[in-house]
C-alpha cells in the first residue's frame, strides 16, 4: 500500500499546481462538463479571465443533479478563501446551506445560469450577488410560438420537461404553455420529465406517442433531450417522422445540424453559454471590490434558431 | 469460533496509508491541514461511513447489500414528506430509520426465507426503493424544514460537528456489537461458514434478518445527515452510494467472502476515499480524473491486502 501511495503522489504532484494566491481566484462551479453548453461556458469564462490578467478555477460535479458532490468541490473553494464563487447550482434549494457558510466567511457568490431559489434564500437569511443567466420563459415562449404557428394553430402537443424541481426547466415550460396558449386549437395533452437525459428522453418521448399518438408538436426544454426525442421519432421505418415537429432548447452544435439537415427537430432557442461564462467572470470581478454593488439579475440573451 | 480480521499490522497498514495520503495533501495544498478543510474531511466522509458500518456487517456475513442508495433515498424522502406536513424533527429521525430497517428486513427476508442470492434480493430492492422514493415524492425534492432539523448537520455540541458525533456513535455502536455481544461471533461464523455455524448452533436466519435490517437502518440514518446538510430531501439522493460503501469496506481490508475484516478498518476506508476526494477537489483535479483515481486505489488496496495474505500463509 506504501508503495502504491507513492505512486500515487508522484502522479498527483504531476497533474497538481500548488494552490497559491488564492485571495483574487474567481472560482467557477458548473453542474457537469458532459454538455457542449458548459464547455462552451468555461471556455469563454477562461478567455475573459486570460483577458483581464485574473485566476480562474473551473470544476465541476458529475451529473446535473449531483448536488451532495457539488457542494463538497464549493467547500473546498471557501477553504481556499477565493475571492468570488459563480456557481450554476445542481439543485436551486439545497445549495442554499452553502451559500450562508459563503456569506459567514464573506465570499461573495454568484448564481450563474440557474437561479438559486428565493425564498429559501430568505429563510436562511443568505445572500446572493446577483444571478446571470438566460431569459428561460422568454426562450420557452418563443418556442411555443413558434411551433404554435408552424402547426397551423391546431393540434396536440407535448412538453418533455427538465428535472423536476429545476428552476430552469420550470421557467421554459411556463413560457412555451404561455407562447402556446396563444393558440386556441392547439391542445398540451402531456407533459413529462426527461430529466435532462438523452436516454430517458427517448423513452418518455416513446411512451408520449404511444398514449398520443395524434401528437404533431414536441417541446424539449433542453437539446440533450430534444436529440432523444429526435433519435426516437426519426429512426428507420418510424411513422413520426414526417408527423412530428421538435423543439429543444440551447441551440447546441449537433441540434443546429439536425435542424439544417431537415430532420424533424424544426428549431431550438439558443442561449449564450459564452456570454454566462464571460459576465461571471468580469462581474465576479467586480463584485470582490464593491460588494452588493451588482443588479440582482443579470439577463443573457436568447434567439431562436430555426430553418 | 474467533473473530478472523486482519491482523493488527495489517490494520495499521490502512492506517499508514491514510496518513501517508494526508501527508502528500498536507504537502501539495497548503490549505489541506486547516482546520475547516479536516472538518470539511470528516463530515463528507460520515455519509459514507455510516453507511459502510452496516454494509461491512452485511458483507462480514458474506452477502452484499446493493440497496443502500435508494433506501437512504428513500428514507429521506419519508422523513421529510413527513416533517415537510409539520411532524416534530426527532420523529422525522425515526421514520427515516424505521423506513431504512423495513427495507432491510425485507432483504433480509428474501435472502433466509425465500433463498435468493443477497446480490439478486438487494438489486431489486435498488430499483423498487428508489421508484417509491420518486413515486411518493413526485419526482420533486423535499425542502425547507425547522432550524432543529438542519442544525444535526450544521450544529455543534461542545465544539464538535454534529456529524462527527453521530459517526463516532455509530461505530461505537458496531464495534461493541461485533466484538463485544454474540451476535458478532455469529456474524463473523456465517461469513465464515454458513454450514458450519448452523451445525455449531448459530441461528443463521436471526442473523442474516438482523444485518440487513442493521444495513437498512444506518441507510436510514444517513440519509438524515444528508438531508438535513442540503435542506432537502432528494429521491435522487444517494445514487452511487452503495459503491462508495463497498469501497470504503475493501480499502479498509474487509473480506468480500466473508467472515473477515474489522468495522475500525471500514472507518479509515471511508476516510481514505473522504481525504482523497477533497485534497483532490483542493488541487483542481477534475471530477473525472478523481474517479480514475479512486478506482485505482480501490484495486490496488485490494491487490495488495492479497499479496500480503499469500505471504502470511
Amino acid at each position: 500500500m506504501r508503495r502504491a501511495l507513492l505512486v500515487l503522489a508522484l502522479t498527483l504532484a504531476g497533474c497538481a499546481r500548488p494552490d497559491s494566491g488564492d485571495e483574487r481566484a474567481v472560482a467557477l462551479v458548473m453542474k457537469t462538463r458532459n454538455n457542449p453548453f458548459f464547455i462552451e461556458m468555461e471556455r469563454a469564462a477562461r478567455a475573459a479571465a486570460e483577458k483581464r490578467g485574473v485566476k480562474l478555477l473551473v470544476s465541476a460535479a458529475e451529473d446535473d443533479a449531483d448536488i451532495e458532490r457539488q457542494v463538497e468541490i464549493l467547500e473546498t473553494y471557501l477553504v481556499r478563501k477565493v475571492g468570488a464563487i459563480a456557481v450554476t447550482p445542481c439543485g436551486s434549494k439545497a445549495v442554499v446551506p452553502f451559500v450562508k457558510r459563503a456569506n459567514r466567511a464573506r465570499v461573495p457568490v454568484l448564481a450563474v445560469d440557474t437561479r438559486i431559489d428565493a425564498e429559501t434564500l430568505v429563510r436562511f437569511n443568505a445572500h446572493v450577488e446577483t444571478f446571470i443567466g438566460s431569459d428561460n420563459f422568454e426562450g420557452g415562449r418563443l418556442a411555443g410560438e413558434y411551433l404554435g404557428r408552424l402547426l397551423g394553430g391546431s393540434g396536440e402537443v407535448a412538453v418533455i420537461e427538465g428535472l423536476a424541481g429545476h428552476e430552469t426547466g420550470d421557467a421554459r415550460k411556463n413560457g412555451f404553455l404561455k407562447g402556446i396558449g396563444e393558440y386556441k386549437g392547439i391542445q398540451v395533452v402531456a407533459s413529462q420529465t426527461g430529466e435532462w437525459d438523452q436516454e430517458k428522453s427517448y423513452n418518455v418521448a416513446q411512451s408520449i406517442l404511444l398514449a398520443h399518438p395524434k401528437v404533431r408538436g414536441i417541446f424539449c426544454a433542453n437539446d440533450r433531450m430534444a436529440m432523444g426525442a429526435l433519435s426516437f421519432v426519426d429512426k428507420a421505418g418510424s411513422t413520426y417522422k414526417d408527423q412530428v415537429k421538435i423543439v429543444g432548447f440551447d441551440a447546441s452544435d449537433d441540434a443546429r445540424e439536425a435542424i439544417k439537415a431537415g430532420r424533424p427537430l424544426v428549431a431550438s432557442v439558443a442561449q449564450f453559454p459564452s456570454e454566462m461564462g464571460r459576465l461571471a467572470v468580469e462581474r465576479a470581478l467586480l463584485v470582490m471590490d464593491r460588494p452588493g454593488s451588482l443588479p440582482g439579475d443579470i439577463p443573457t440573451k436568447v434567439e431562436l434558431v430555426h430553418r | 469460533v474467533n473473530r478472523p480480521g486482519t491482523s493488527l499490522i495489517a490494520r495499521s497498514r490502512s492506517l499508514i496509508a491514510l496518513f501517508a495520503l494526508m501527508g502528500v495533501f498536507g504537502a501539495l495544498a497548503p490549505k489541506f491541514f486547516t482546520h475547516t478543510n479536516l472538518e470539511n474531511v470528516i463530515e463528507q466522509a460520515a455519509r459514507n461511513a455510516i453507511v459502510a458500518a452496516g454494509m461491512t456487517c452485511v458483507i462480514l456475513t458474506g452477502g452484499i447489500d446493493l440497496s443502500v442508495g435508494s433506501v437512504l433515498a428513500l428514507s429521506g424522502i419519508c422523513a421529510g414528506l413527513i416533517m415537510d406536513r409539520g411532524w416534530w424533527a426527532p420523529m422525522g429521525i425515526w421514520v427515516a430509520v424505521l423506513a431504512g430497517a423495513t427495507c432491510g428486513l425485507v432483504n433480509g427476508s428474501l435472502v433466509t426465507f425465500g433463498r435468493l442470492p443477497p446480490f439478486i434480493a438487494t438489486l431489486g430492492m435498488m430499483s423498487a426503493a428508489r421508484g417509491l422514493a420518486l413515486l411518493v415524492s413526485a419526482g420533486q425534492p423535499v425542502s425547507g424544514f425547522s432550524p432543529t432539523f438542519v442544525s444535526l448537520w450544521h450544529g455543534r455540541v461542545a465544539g464538535v460537528p454534529a456529524p462527527l458525533i453521530v459517526m463516532f456513535a455509530v461505530y461505537l455502536a458496531i464495534w461493541w456489537l461485533l466484538e463485544r455481544t454474540a451476535f458478532g461471533l455469529h456474524v463473523y461464523a456465517l461469513g465464515g461458514n454458513e454450514q458450519a455455524a448452523w451445525l455449531a448452533g448459530v441461528d443463521t436466519r436471526r442473523t442474516t434478518l438482523a444485518v440487513y435490517g442493521l444495513s437498512g437502518a444506518l441507510a436510514g440514518l444517513s440519509a438524515i445527515l444528508v438531508t438535513a446538510r442540503l435542506n432537502t430531501a432528494q429521491p435522487t439522493a444517494g445514487a452511487t452510494a452503495e459503491l462508495e460503501a463497498i469501497a470504503a469496506c475493501v480499502i479498509g481490508g474487509t473480506s468480500l467472502s466473508g467472515g473477515e475484516g474489522k468495522i475500525g478498518g471500514t472507518l479509515i476506508g471511508a476516510l481514505i476515499m473522504s481525504v482523497l476526494m477533497n485534497g483532490l477537489n483542493l488541487l483542481d483535479v477534475s471530477t473525472y480524473t478523481q474517479k480514475v483515481i479512486i478506482g485505482l486505489v480501490i484495486v490496488l488496496a485490494v491487490y495488495v491486502d492479497r499479496l500480503m495474505h499469500g505471504k502470511a500463509k
